[in-house]
């Protein structure tokens, strides 16, 4: 019905001045893409466009001037931009032209992977589009000094489906064909960056599109983190955040070195060291090389992968007990698990490895990243850097909402509340381990970015906000990663599963104390019954336990290892359940004999806090989970956490259905 | 450690209030104001005398975040005492007495001792809730009430052995049936079993307060 409408561009206001400036090039432009446009194989130049600049910094003398292009390829569309070489400039600017080449050049982008562009025509100057990605990253603003933006986006609507946003008339929307309005808002879905950064590439490609991503990966234990990268969407459809980000988003593209002096002063509060990494989310080009050889070798390491024999299949001969702990992975027999490309060849076997023996402290950072899922398994190294590169500069997308000192009356009444939540996380995170070495001490960054990690989180997910026992959760985490963007997404990850424990109506810590009773009955029920006889069914004694993972019963290193163990999912996602009962196991003689009540249990299992030892626990709960087996999985309720929610579900495709 | 009887002990309050502080003065006397926060429940003793016998405190310090109330009340069952703090330099912890006060009514035993402790005395310049409006407060809730410092130590002694008194007293009235352990008093070797079966003493319940 807008069919009219969506190919007229005619009330383009920059097409007077690109008939103006009518430059040779557009000329060209249309010669070219007349004449070859209708063979069917190789690439074309569709478009070619010179003079289009950027502006690295505020001083003209700095602009990188180059030649955008788009191509077509079979039917797909891509467009590049490229540099050209400086010529009469002294050797340090050469030097530094070079570096901005090469961190500027696009190289192929498909029009798959392009979510909108915006087309600015100020009255002063010259007009510049902003392209966003699918994956809610941004170029930063093309300068047309040529003129020629119409003629840009005409061609594209020639080649790929091209639409006016509805919401606002300089907004084009590529490959839109659901409501514009929708996939506005869902390229600001942060998770997409996951699938740009991580997904397996074609050879002109930067990455593939999410379905097929999740095709590949439905057979395996993958699944679950596909589920995961749903729930994450879904939680994301209330944030509230979501409403001014586009527009925030939209700025940061402007925020090169050219806007930073200009800006800068929104981010005072200390959190504009990140823009270091931000201007490096535009050096996609080492990644895009590394993308290449990646999937030319593709074929063989697939071919390399061993053959795995269903682990559980040989090792249930060898359970009575649980196995003997292994000793922690070290870097030499990690770097065995990783193609020459850093991908993870058997995810399986890496996490059984870690199930056994943990993993060096060294090698924590890169590992935790993977069992939490921030980054895929068969990701790459240059993909991980990649993908820290994008999401510190999402990090301080984040804070910079904090400190967006509010537009809307909502926006206002929110932060009321976040003011609140301020509050309780300054004098929580003071409360913390702080007799770590890591924390201790006045005045130490490390507590401030404790303090600006979980206030990020309680602004990104701003229904669930903070509650105690976060900040325990979040310490070993920035111990390990020492990087405020990296913990923050670790923790986003963790909460994904976790977050329930957190609920206001602890629904999360009630599921999982009914589910232990359940298993407790299973695994000894004279123990089970001695709790019910004692009024002590509630299990309240273990809400400790399982509100923080054991993080107050075991000492530092020791969580560490235990968290890693559990983040496996190896056996079972419920193996700390398991490790409850192994633990009261341990202790039953004690706590039957002495007759323990409520009160004297809960002060008993209280005090065996450093007193657990955690590898015979942990070959405990092994042997358990085995033993139970499927009976054990009947037991623990759907969408018990650490699984990932699924009761929810309904309500949120509904209103996914509403606002998608 | 013998003991006449043993007294169980709740310290309630919104988060950050110096609970923990308060507990670790009594037990330990000392201030640490760098400590882990409370996650569940942690537990403190400390043996006083009251009327030359040997009493046993044991002391429950509970998580104040509004979300673990559900388990907190699980706590309150077959306590003798309870200590409700507030900060004096937080205005809304003032404000939030009367929700843990219905709590504790609710959820322990009708003639549990609760004391009201108006917490960070010392820091009088920052001051948010007057003496008077604590002492107010407990009057109208038939409260014990003293302001004091974790801090300074001042009046925390004071606070746990009145409250302890105050049982005690409940005791030797006829209060307890102290043979009955959901009164949150169990009788030590060598302690003498006061009067049992004394329900009817319930109005006696301490109404006073001193600062």
């Amino acid at each position: 019905m807008q069919e009219a409408e969506l190919h007229d561009l005619s009330d383009d206001a920059d097409y007077a001045a690109s008939q103006q400036q009518g430059s040779s090039s557009t000329m060209r432009t249309d010669s070219i893409k007349r004449s070859s446009s209708n063979e069917p194989d190789g690439a074309e130049i569709v478009y070619s466009k010179d003079n289009v600049a950027i502006h690295p910094t505020q001083f003209v003398s700095e602009r990188i001037s180059g030649r955008l292009k788009l191509i077509k390829q079979g039917s797909s569309l891509f467009m590049t931009w490229l540099p050209y070489k400086e010529q009469n400039s002294n050797a340090k600017q050469i030097e530094k032209a070079y570096v901005d080449r090469n961190l500027y050049t696009i190289k192929a982008v498909p029009f798959t992977e392009v979510r909108s562009i915006r087309r600015h025509a100020p009255p002063l100057g010259w007009q510049y589009v902003i392209i966003v990605l699918s994956s809610g990253l941004a170029f930063p603003p093309f300068y047309f000094y040529n003129g020629g933006v119409r003629q840009f986006l005409a061609t594209i609507k020639q080649h790929v489906f091209l639409v006016r946003s509805a919401e606002d008339a300089s907004v084009f929307l590529v490959n839109d064909f659901e409501n514009p309005l929708q996939r506005t808002f869902s390229s600001l879905e942060l998770p997409r960056l996951v699938s740009v950064a991580s997904g397996p590439s074609t050879p002109i490609s930067v990455g593939e599109s999410p379905l097929k991503e999740n095709q590949e990966r439905i057979n395996g234990y993958e699944s679950s983190s596909i589920s995961q990268y749903n729930g994450r969407q879904r939680q994301k459809v209330h944030d509230p955040t979501r409403d001014i980000s586009i527009q925030v988003l939209e700025k940061f593209s402007l925020v090169t070195k050219f806007a930073r002096e200009t800006t800068s002063q929104l981010f005072r509060d200390g959190h504009s060291n990140g823009f270091g990494t931000f201007e490096k989310m535009f050096d996609s080009q080492p990644a895009q090389d590394d993308l290449h050889k990646a999937s030319n070798n593709a074929e063989k390491v697939t071919d390399e992968i061993p053959v795995a024999s269903d682990p559980l299949e040989f090792d249930k001969l060898s359970l009575v007990w649980g196995k003997p702990r292994q000793p922690p992975l070290g870097s030499e027999e990690w770097a065995t698990f990783l193609d020459n490309e850093g991908r993870v060849m058997d995810s399986e076997a890496l996490r059984k490895r870690i199930f056994y023996g943990g993993v060096e402290h060294g090698l924590r950072r890169e590992v935790w990243g993977l069992l939490l899922g921030y980054y895929a398994y068969d990701s790459t190294y240059a993909e991980r850097e990649y993908l820290r590169t994008i999401k510190s500069q999402k990090c301080i997308l984040a804070f910079l909402l904090n400190y967006d000192f509010s537009i809307s009356p909502e926006q206002a009444r929110r932060f009321t509340k976040f003011r609140e939540r301020k509050g309780l996380i300054d004098k929580d995170v003071v409360r913390t381990d702080r007799a770590l070495t890591f924390y201790d001490g006045d005045d130490n960054p490390n507590v401030n970015l404790l303090r600006d990690t979980l206030l990020t989180y309680s602004f990104y997910n701003f229904d669930l906000g903070y509650c105690q026992g976060m900040s325990d959760l979040m310490s070993p985490i920035l111990f390990v990663m020492r990087d405020e963007s990296e913990s923050f997404w670790c923790f986003v990850q963790l909460m994904e599963r976790l977050g329930p424990n957190f609920n206001r109506d602890q629904s999360g810590m009630h599921s999982q104390l009914f589910a232990l009773s359940k298993l407790a009955e299973l695994l000894d029920s004279p123990l089970h019954n001695y709790f019910k006889q004692n009024d002590c069914l509630n299990y309240f004694f273990c809400f400790r336990w399982l509100l923080i993972q054991f993080k107050r019963e075991f000492e530092y290193e020791e969580t560490m290892r235990l968290w890693e163990v559990l983040w496996t999912h190896y056996l079972s996602e419920h193996l700390h359940l398991y490790v409850c009962v192994a633990v009261l196991k341990r202790y039953r003689r004690k706590i039957m004999g002495e007759q323990m009540d409520f009160d004297t249990l809960l002060k008993f299992i209280n005090e065996l806090s450093g007193h657990i030892k955690l590898d015979a626990i942990l070959r405990d709960a092994e042997a358990l989970c085995i033993c139970a087996g499927e009976n054990g999985a009947a037991n623990i309720p759907p969408g018990t956490p650490p699984s990932l929610p699924i009761d929810s579900g309904l309500f949120y495709s509904q209103q996914e259905d509403e606002v998608l | 450690m013998s003991y006449a009887y043993l007294f169980k002990y709740i310290i309630i309050g919104d988060t950050g209030v110096g609970k923990s502080c308060l507990l670790l003065q009594f037990t330990d006397k000392r201030f640490q104001p760098v400590h882990d926060l409370t996650i569940g429940v942690e537990f403190g003793a400390r043996m006083i005398t009251i009327d030359n016998k040997p009493i046993k405190l044991q002391i429950w310090d509970t998580a104040g975040q509004e979300s673990f109330r559900s388990i907190t009340r699980s706590y309150y069952r077959g306590a003798a005492g309870a200590l409700l703090v507030y900060d004096i330099t937080r205005r809304e912890t003032f404000n939030h007495l009367a929700s843990w006060l219905e709590d504790a009514r609710q959820h322990a035993n009708a003639n549990m001792t609760i004391m009201l402790i108006g917490n960070k005395c010392d820091l009088a310049h920052r001051r948010a809730v007057s003496t008077e409006e604590g002492e107010q407060f407990a009057k109208e809730h038939g409260l014990i009430f003293m302001e004091a410092s974790a801090k300074t130590a001042q009046n925390v002694e004071e606070a746990f052995i009145k409250t302890a008194a105050t049982i005690y007293k409940k005791i030797q009235d006829g209060v307890f049936d102290v043979s009955n352990e959901s009164y949150g008093i169990k009788v030590g070797y060598g302690g003498i079993p006061g009067p049992s079966g004394g329900r009817d003493g319930a109005s006696s319940q301490a109404g006073g307060c001193c600062s």
